[in-house]
């Protein structure tokens, strides 16, 4: 038995008070890690990023084409070590028309040049550049539509009509979360040559990647340069960029978010010092014996603070065993499957489990110092008159 | 009337006196008391309510200071003392049974007597050890895991004596220590008191409004409006 054993059990004396509030504390965890979660997650997407790999678009806007023949002249560039191009399809699976995936047309040898971080078994590799229909698909769309290599799959176009069909080739991973393992990519060849000619040979974007990082703000200059007076203009941007100029639209949003996650915190704080002072009242006679008894006024008051951690651990601890299930494998699950692009990683940072917990500790803290301080400082006589 | 008196005063009062302020308003509680007790005394304090006896029981037990005067107690001075020494001084010297008991209610009849060791810096068995042999003395050594509630009134105010005791303190100051208590009860505790008294030569003051209880102590002094009579 110790000062701080006893201010744990002092925390059991009331026990409703005690769930309540360590329930209080937990949700407020819970809903912290959520928020940071989803903050960290959406700027994970610029930094995970490739610095070396730059988009190229039609300068109006992404949905107008460029001709192919732009492609091959980027590739001329001095310092390109891969162009790749590609064409948004839009194509849905006819067995279930809400549901969204990228349904891309794409130069097998290109793409996987200049995604180098996606992953293919090679004899699939080989599979899908033999097989004019086969189809390239993320795992994780994959696991969803239940698809395995070799099956016949047919998708309705929305931009295209008709329906098109595919074999599945090869099931790609990413070992990075720069690439949405939920795409579909299938030749580009197979797609321009079912077109009427004059829409053939136009391709929807590029993406190229660079010798040197450091230059790839300077190759942009040039390509577009390149290319200004054109009747077509073009509009480059290393990938860095265009995530961090998308997620500028959401900057506010975000900071908002980070606002909310604090405080939510803050009424935690306050709850929980709100406990801490009721239990405190209720024993002021108990802590005016202690004091008779010889304690000091710095007992007492580690023995308050003491109780207040513990509440604040036990609810900090409680919540983050909550928020693994709920906000990595609940909600985190669902919207790497169905929001991947903008949630492409949705995991728990050890960082922000270890902030939540380290925040909760300080803000006990924080929230006992006013009842501890008074506890530590009462008259001994006057809070022993006091029938407590 | 037997006491274990040998002559050195214990406890000395010279024109001590106590004031409260409430609202700037001064209620002098005690007034300019004279009063010597020598080591080794039982003495009984009485008188009515509001008289000052729990006042004057604190100033002797090193709760409070007086407002004027010198009170000595174990030597010290305690009207010199700042906070921090008066709460060490208590921890050496004084025992202190209450009428409410005090026990604290999350901890065992043990855990409660050890409780006051927890500031001697003994390691963990020794504290154990006296807190078992101060519960003997009780008569409690079968309920030493009892918590608070799971115990009599009697048998909770003998915890408390056994807490008064564990450090070995010179003084046992006792505010109505049998005034909740039945009187079976309340012979137990004088009884109890009695014998810390004899065998193990503690100073005691008791206050009480019971004269039977009064009949048992040494001395008994009567204080009336802040004087005593
Ligand atoms: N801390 C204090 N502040 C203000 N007034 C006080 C304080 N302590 C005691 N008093 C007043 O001093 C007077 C004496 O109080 P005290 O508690 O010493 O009486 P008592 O003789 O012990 O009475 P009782 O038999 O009812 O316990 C009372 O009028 C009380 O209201
Ligand atoms: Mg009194």
């Amino acid at each position: 038995m110790n000062l701080a054993s006893i201010a744990v059990r002092n925390v059991g004396r009331n026990r409703v008070r005690a769930l309540l509030t360590v329930l209080g504390v937990a949700i407020a965890i819970v809903a912290f890690v959520l928020l940071r979660t989803v903050v960290w997650s959406w700027t994970v997407a610029i930094e995970q990023s490739a610095s070396d790999r730059i988009g190229i678009r039609h300068k109006v806007t992404m949905i107008m084409p460029l001709p192919l023949r732009y492609a091959e002249e980027i590739r001329q560039i001095p310092g390109m070590t891969a162009v790749a191009y590609a064409n948004w399809f839009g194509a849905k699976d006819p067995r279930d028309e809400n549901d969204f995936f990228a349904t891309m047309a794409v130069e097998p040898d290109d793409i996987l040049a200049v995604y180098d971080e996606v992953q293919v078994p090679p004899e699939q590799v080989e599979a899908w550049k033999q097989n004019r229909r086969g189809a390239l698909v993320g795992d994780v769309l994959a696991k969803k539509k239940g698809w395995k290599v070799g099956d016949k799959v047919r998708l309705r176009g929305t931009i295209y009509p008709g329906d098109w069909e595919f074999e599945i080739s090869g099931i790609y991973t990413a070992s990075r979360a720069t690439v949405d393992r939920s795409g579909f990519w299938f030749h580009w060849k197979y797609l321009n040559e079912a077109l009427p000619p004059r829409q053939r040979d136009q391709i929807g974007w590029i993406v190229a990647r660079v010798a040197d990082p450091s230059r790839s703000a300077q190759l942009c200059r040039t390509i577009d340069e390149k290319f200004a007076e054109r009747d077509i203009q073009t509009l480059s941007m290393s990938e860095r960029a265009l995530q961090a100029s998308f997620m500028g639209m959401f900057s506010a949003v975000l900071d908002a978010i980070d606002l909310v996650s604090i405080v939510i915190l803050a009424i935690m704080g306050l709850i929980l010092g709100n406990t801490i002072a009721m239990g405190v009242r209720e024993r002021t006679h108990e802590y005016g014996v202690l004091r008779a008894i010889g304690f000091m006024p710095k007992h007492i008051l580690l023995s308050v603070l003491g109780e207040a951690t513990a509440v604040g651990v036990v609810g900090g601890v409680l919540g983050l065993l909550l928020s693994y299930p709920l906000v990595e494998r609940g909600l985190g699950r669902f919207l790497e499957e169905n929001m991947g692009g903008m949630f492409p990683y949705f995991r728990i940072q050890p960082a922000v489990a270890g902030a939540a917990l380290a925040l909760t500790v300080l803000l006990a803290l924080g929230a006992a110092a006013i009842p501890a301080y008074r506890a530590a400082k009462l008259n001994v006589v006057d809070s022993l008159r006091r029938v407590g | 009337m037997t006491q274990a008196t040998n002559g050195t005063p214990m406890i000395r009062l010279e024109k001590v006196s106590k004031t409260f302020y409430r609202d700037k308003e001064a209620l002098e509680v005690l007034k300019s008391i004279d009063l010597e007790i020598q080591e080794g005394a039982y003495e009984a304090l009485m008188g009515p309510s509001g008289s000052g006896k729990s006042t004057l029981l604190n100033l002797i037990a090193g709760l409070d200071r007086p407002t004027s005067g010198k009170l000595t107690v174990a030597g010290a001075d305690i009207g010199a003392m700042a906070e921090d020494q008066r709460a060490r001084f208590r921890a050496a010297n004084i025992g202190f049974v209450f009428q409410t008991y005090n026990l604290m209610p999350v901890l065992t009849a043990r855990e409660n007597v050890e409780l006051p060791l927890l500031l001697a810096k003994l390691p963990a068995d020794e504290r154990r050890k006296r807190a078992e042999i101060a519960l003997k003395v009780v008569g409690l050594e079968h309920r030493m895991d009892h918590l608070p509630r799971q115990l009599s009134g009697g048998q909770e105010q003998r915890v408390a004596i056994a807490r008064a005791i564990v450090t070995d303190p010179k003084i046992i100051v006792a505010d109505e220590p049998t005034g909740d208590l039945d009187r079976e009860s309340a012979n137990e505790i004088l009884n109890l008191l009695e014998r810390l008294n004899r065998e193990f030569k503690k100073t005691i003051v008791m206050v009480t409004h019971d004269p039977a209880a009064a009949e048992r102590a040494g001395t008994v002094r009567r204080l009336d409006k802040g004087n005593l009579v």
